[in-house]
Formats: C-alpha cells, structure tokens, sequence
C-alpha cells in the first residue's frame, strides 16, 4: 500500500498505527503504511508524538522481554500529560492536518529521547505516589540509649537515623556526642549527590562535581573535616566522633547493627533525580522524600548498573582534597573510628557518570515492570 | 433552564486580574443570582490551573495538589443542584492557555463535554502581540527573570521554541494554537473571543465586553476591583532585572512575592508616570504586525462569537522606542530612589507594628509571672512534680492530661 496523500487519509493511517500500538506493536510511524481503522470514534484526538513513541519503545522492550505491556499502560502512556514546563504534546506529522499554528507536527522517531523521558517521569512519579510508604514511627523510649546526632554522609545516615528512632533511640539528649559519619571522598561525593537527587532536587552529576572543583570548596555535606570543626566549636572536640566505618557506627551508637542505604547505580540516581520535579507537584516536600527515599529507592535499586564514579578532570583535586580531609581530621583530635587512610581510598573501577540512553531504557523497564504492582 | 460552564482560558495581561477581583468581590451576589464563581481564595483557579497543567510556580504548587479535582466537583455539584433558573459556573485564569490538548481534552471531558444537559463555553480575551511581547518580558522580570529584553526577544523568536521562555510565550500567546487546542471539540458559536481595546479607547470598553461575553450584563453587582496588574515603564523594569540579579540569590521567593513583586513592582515603582512606556524595537514591527494578520484571518474563518473588534489584534505601530537593556541611568536613579523611599517607609511599619508586639508581649509575661506567683499555682507545681518523680505518679499525670486534653511534654528531642 502507498503512503496516504489526503489528511483524511493520513489519519486513518494514524488511527490504524495508534491501535497497531495499543496490541503491542512496534513499528515505526515512518514504516507504518497501513491505513483504515475506526478507532478515531472512540476519541476526539490522536495522542501526542511523545506518549505514541513512548509506547513504542515500550512495546519493543516488552517485545525483547517476552512480556506484554498490558492495555491498562498502554491506555495511561498514551492519556499521560506531560508535567514541568517544556515543549507541549507534540502533533503526529502526516496525521493530523498542520494548522499552520503551534509547533509543526513532527515524526515521533525523530523526538529526542528527553522528551520521551518527560512523559515516563511523570508516569514513574504516579506510580511512586500511588505505592506510598508508611510512616516511620518513633519506639518506646530507652532510657540507656547512647546519646547522640547523626551529621556527615547524607545517604549513609538516613536509613541509620530511621532505624534508630523506630528503636526508641532519637537523635539528641544531654551530653550528645556528634557522629560524622564519612567514608572514601569520591563515594561521599556520590552519596550527597544521591541524596540530594531524592530529595530537592541537584543539578547534573557532572555539572554538580564541576560546579564545587571550580569553587575550589566540598560542597558542606560531603566536607567532613568543615562539619567536626563547626560541631566542635559548639560542643567541644572530645564529643565529636568520626566514623569511617560502616560497622563501626553501630557501636558509636550503642546498637548491634545498622541498615546501609540501598544501592542505586547511577543512571537509577539520576532517574530519581528527574522525578524530583514532578513529585513535587504530585506530594508535599516532606512527603516526597519520604516516598522517593524509602519508596522508589528500594525498587531502583533492584536495577544492577554501574555506580556513579567522579569524572577523570576531577579526580586529582578530590585526591588532594580527601588527603586535606585525612590530615585535618588526625591534626584536630577527634575520636576516629576506622581507619584514616579510608578517606584516600583509591575509587573502585567500573563506575561512571550517568548516561541519557541507559536512564531512559531503566525508566522504561520500571514503567514495564509497575505495570504489575498497580 | 441552562447549565453553563464559562471556560476563561487566557490569556495573561487581558484586564484578566480586574475581571478576577470583580467576580470575586462579587462571588455571593453573583451566586444569587445563578452565576457561581467557585473558590475560597483569590488565587483558587490559579492552583487549579497549576494542578491539571502539573506546573511548578516558585513552590506554590504544593497548595495546589488535588484543586482541580476539587474545582471540578464543586462545579458539577453546583450545575447539579435544584434550580429555577439558568445556572452559570465561571472559571478563569489565564494560565489555562498554555494547557496541552491532553490536558484540555482531561479538562473538558471533566466539565461535562459529553452531557447534553451542560454548555461549556470558552472564553478567550486577547490582545495585540504588539503590546503582549513586552508585556511578557515584564511579566518575566515580576517572577525574578534577569533575562534581557534582546535575549528574551531572541528566544521566542526560535521557530523549535525549545527554550522554557519561548515554549510559555507562544502557548499562552499564539491565539488560534490556543483555540485549536481548547476548542477544536466545541461549536464555534461557544467559543467567544473578548479583545482588548486600542490605546486610548473608554476606560469602561473592556469591562462593557467581559460583561457581554460572561452574560453579566444586566445583573446587580459592585464594577469596583481592586486588584489590577498595573504595568512598569522602561526604567522601572530596568532597575527590577538589576534588583533580581543581584537579590534573587538572598531573597527566598516567600519574600519575593510581598517585597518586590507587590511593595515596590505594583504599588511603586507601576505607580510612576512619565515613564516611557515599554514597546517592541520598530525593526520588529512589521514581522509582529503580519503575523498579527495572519492569526486574525483564521479566526475570522473560523466563525468564533467575537465581542470588540479583531483588527484591534493588528496593533498600532510605536512612535518611539526606548530600549529597557540600555535606560537612561538618570530614570533609573529617580526610580530607585522611589524604591528605597517605599522599602524605609515599608521597614518604619514594621518596627512600629514590632513595637507593639514587643509591648504586648512584655504584657503577656507580666500576667504570666503574676499567675506563677500565685499560692494556688505553687501548690500546683508542686504535686506535679512529685507525681513526675516516680513511674506511677507519672502514669496518673499522663492519664490527667489525656482527660484534659493537655499535651504530653516533648519526648523528641532535636532531629
């Protein structure tokens, strides 16, 4: 059959490839050539060149999987609205008749993946929202419990200060001893971007590094020797302890263990990174990161990938820097529990900065996947 | 007996925040006489806009989480109710024109488009782009924008609009994308058109056609409104691009909006006159002005109601133009120190409004210290301190507090 000429033409060939899409099909739109279809009855207007392409690259991943995207995403794809501000739903080019107003129709093959990625955050965010997660609630009271405040790595420390409260042991109390919490510079640097990326929200990885070498200054959280000088102006050096190793916090704390963080690879961060802004439209701050924290990062983190690593520009200055950190931290005099060198620690190959393509193939296995537990 | 829904959909710097406050002021007169203004705030419509576009606005969003639901469920409560006559149900921001055909298609579908019983209306007041492109900017520099006139003007002049400015202006502004995507499902005869006036036309001209458009006319309400969203001269918007440059950073958007937006932008530095007023560079002219045609010839195709007149859409051409990214610096001085004499006069307020509260305070205290004096309270203070002293005595005052409804003390301490 040859590519239709008349605009009524062309949308029934749209019609035709929009239900082609909704059984799972994966053709490209500049492929699909096959027209006549009744479809257009049932709605009023063709979805927009984003949610179609979108569904059709999720039809391909779920053809590659052996699985079926199932009618119920494949209906919440194509009615997504696109949250945040940006390029609005984009018209299908051969389909709909160019008006000659607005942004002119455009092949969806030919949008860029970050358009796409617009309407998969804003259906990751739903799915976030509609699991929830419960509260964290505080456990009887130990009158014995070791005193103290968590400070330091944001990422190490959040599960371990939830673990502590819904044992009846919250931060604060006379005589608390400050525990900043540290480990390897390059992981605490990936640890506060994390953090960060779910919760309010951070500019790009590589940016974000760049952005604190050119200032020539660790961003606060990820500065441990800033945070024991600034606690221990306030309560003293002796109650300011510095932990470098995981399972040495435990003991600091007066407990037999302590969760870790789970363990999110980069591209996973910076998906939940994009989701920030609309969870913020979808849920109050405190409850966003509760939801993105405790909720989505459990489920990415079933996700293998590679773990975000400092870029190489970047490498000798946060050398330099963790090695000012060691000497500073040993000069001052603190209780350090774990070893020093800890901080020198050389990073692990393997790591890398997030990549656009694997962040939009993960939010695709994630929508594929959501489908179920909706 | 008719039920109608009046969709006011945009778009922004139409007279839409007079036409707003007038409802609003008027909301339980209007109601009596079967034309409901549903909202409980001012800025009601404006969440419930943000929330069926998923807009971010500065953190304004998170009051706006559930409104359009909520604004759509009162609507249809109200179109539902017994009634002997017509009932009209307004809803208007300006906001709603940069709304996606998904999220249109939501909105309709939501208001009743498939019920024969309800009308849905779309009401559109529009403007020359003439004026809007400055306009704009404006609007632009009142949100904290320190993006020059010429930069701004370069970005909605990209034909992909793929720039956060570019993509909003031509959203909320290119007339006939607007109708397209919010009245390609309605007749032409429920899609009315509202244009704003040449300069220089009756004052009460634009009121005299919201009221023809709305259906108003004939009906007992107050025209006064206070609220307005008066317009800055050149040096004016100049000297707020610099305040933002350099307070943007220091000033948190909660401040921003009482200090500079309302205090100085509003009830300053837009009260100045002789001003020269803000136009597009006469080299832009004759572009805006055919693209102005064109828009005005497919909505006369169309066969929309227009209230006023479409060729004011072409715009007049501007005698003169002064360029707001280089002002004369002594404007600005004149105007800055306006600015500094409202923020002394703003700040004298507050230390006298502090002043009393400090009074009022040390008052406070006073009848407090007076109260602990009293043998009554040392009795008092004292069983509770004994009972606190042991774990039994500590049940009972847990179970008095529960019967009184007295808070338990603090058991978490700083996080």
């Amino acid at each position: 059959m040859s590519a239709p000429t008349t605009p009524e033409q062309g949308l029934a060939r749209a019609w035709g490839w929009v239900a082609h899409l909704r059984e799972g099909g994966t053709t490209p739109w500049r492929d699909w050539l096959v027209g006549g279809s009744d479809a257009a009855t049932a709605a009023r207007h063709l979805p927009g060149a984003q949610q179609l392409e979108l569904l059709r690259r999720l039809n391909e991943l779920a053809a590659r999987e052996r699985v079926r995207p199932g009618a119920a995403l494949a209906e919440r794809v194509l009615s997504a609205s696109m949250a945040g501000r940006g390029r609005p739903d984009r018209l299908l080019a051969g389909a709909d008749r160019p008006t000659g107003f607005g942004l002119p129709p455009v092949d969806p093959g030919d949008l860029p993946r970050g358009e796409l990625l617009r309407v998969a955050a804003t259906l990751l965010a739903e799915d976030v929202v509609a699991a929830g997660v419960e509260p964290v609630q505080q456990g009887l009271l130990r009158p014995w419990r070791v005193r103290h405040r968590l400070v330091g790595d944001l990422w190490l420390t959040a599960p371990a200060r939830e673990h502590l409260l819904r044992k009846g042991r919250p931060p604060g109390g006379r005589d608390r001893i400050i525990v900043v919490v540290a480990r390897d510079l390059p992981g605490m640097l990936a640890d506060t971007w994390t953090a960060h990326s779910f919760d309010a929200g951070v500019p790009p990885w590589e940016e974000w590094v760049a952005g604190a070498h050119r200032r020539g200054r660790l961003y606060p959280r990820a500065d441990p020797l800033r945070t024991a000088r600034w606690w221990a102006e306030r309560v003293g050096p002796a109650q300011v302890h510095v932990v470098l190793d995981a399972a040495a916090l435990a003991r600091v704390v007066g407990v037999r263990r302590l969760p870790t963080p789970p363990h999110v690879s980069a591209d996973g961060v910076d998906l939940a990174r994009r989701l920030v802004p609309v969870m913020g439209l979808l849920a109050v701050p405190e409850r966003r990161a509760e939801l993105l924290r405790r909720g989505l990062a459990p489920r990415l983190a079933a996700y293998a990938g590679p773990r975000l690593a400092v870029p190489d520009e970047h490498r000798d200055w946060v050398a330099e820097q963790a090695r000012r950190q060691r000497d500073g931290l040993l000069a001052d005099g603190y209780p350090v529990h774990g070893d020093p060198d800890v901080l020198l620690a050389e990073p692990r190959p393997g790591g890398r900065s997030p990549e656009m393509g694997a962040v939009f193939e993960l939010a695709l296995r994630m929508l594929l996947d959501g489908r179920r537990e909706r | 007996m008719s039920k109608r829904v009046l969709l006011h959909v945009g778009t922004p710097k139409t007279g839409t925040s007079y036409l707003q406050d007038v409802l609003f002021r008027n909301r339980d007169r209007l109601a009596a006489q079967g034309v409901h203004y549903p909202l409980d705030r001012f800025d009601g419509h404006f969440l419930a806009a943000l929330d069926l576009m998923r807009l971010p606005w500065g953190g304004l969003e998170t009051h706006a989480i559930g409104e359009w639901d909520r604004l759509v469920a009162r609507t249809r409560e109200l179109l539902a109710a017994p009634s002997e006559g017509d009932v009209s149900v307004i809803i208007s921001h300006e906001i709603f024109a940069a709304a996606s055909r998904s999220q249109t298609g939501r909105a309709l579908a939501q208001l009743g488009l498939d019920d024969p019983e309800t009308e849905i209306h779309l009401l559109l007041s529009v403007r020359d782009l003439v004026r809007q492109i400055p306009a704009e900017w404006q609007e632009n520099v009142k949100h904290r924008s320190t993006l020059s006139f010429a930069a701004f003007l370069e970005q909605i002049s990209d034909p992909e609009r793929d720039s956060r400015i570019g993509s909003w202006f031509w959203g909320v502004q290119e007339i006939p994308d607007i109708l397209d995507r919010w009245g390609a499902d309605l007749p032409p005869a429920r899609v009315h058109l509202v244009t704003v006036p040449a300069p220089g036309s009756p004052k009460d001209l634009l009121w005299e056609r919201f009221e023809e458009a709305f259906g108003l006319r004939g009906l007992d309400i107050e025209r006064e409104g206070e609220r307005a969203n008066p317009s800055l001269g050149v040096p004016e918007t100049a000297l707020l691009r610099r305040i933002n440059r350099s307070a943007n950073r220091v000033v948190p958007p909660a401040a921003y909006r009482p200090l500079v937006r309302e205090l100085l932008a509003h009830q300053t530095l837009s009260q100045r006159t002789g001003s020269p007023r803000l136009a597009l560079p006469l080299e832009l002219h004759g572009q805006v002005q055919e693209t102005s045609r064109r828009w005005v010839e497919a909505i006369k195709e169309r066969g929309y109601d227009v209230v006023g007149d479409l060729d004011d859409l072409i715009g007049e051409p501007p005698t003169t133009y002064v360029d707001p990214d280089r002002p004369a610096p002594r404007q600005v001085n004149a105007a800055a120190i306006d600015a500094i004499k409202a923020l002394l006069v703003e700040n004298g307020r507050l230390l006298a409004e502090q002043e009393r509260l400090d009074a009022e305070l040390a008052r406070t205290r006073e009848e407090l210290h007076r109260a602990y004096l009293r043998p009554t309270y040392k009795l008092r203070e004292k069983i509770v301190r004994r009972l606190e002293g042991h774990p039994a005595g500590r049940r009972v005052m847990r179970v008095y507090r529960r019967v009184r409804g007295r808070p338990q003390p603090p058991a978490m301490p700083e996080g």
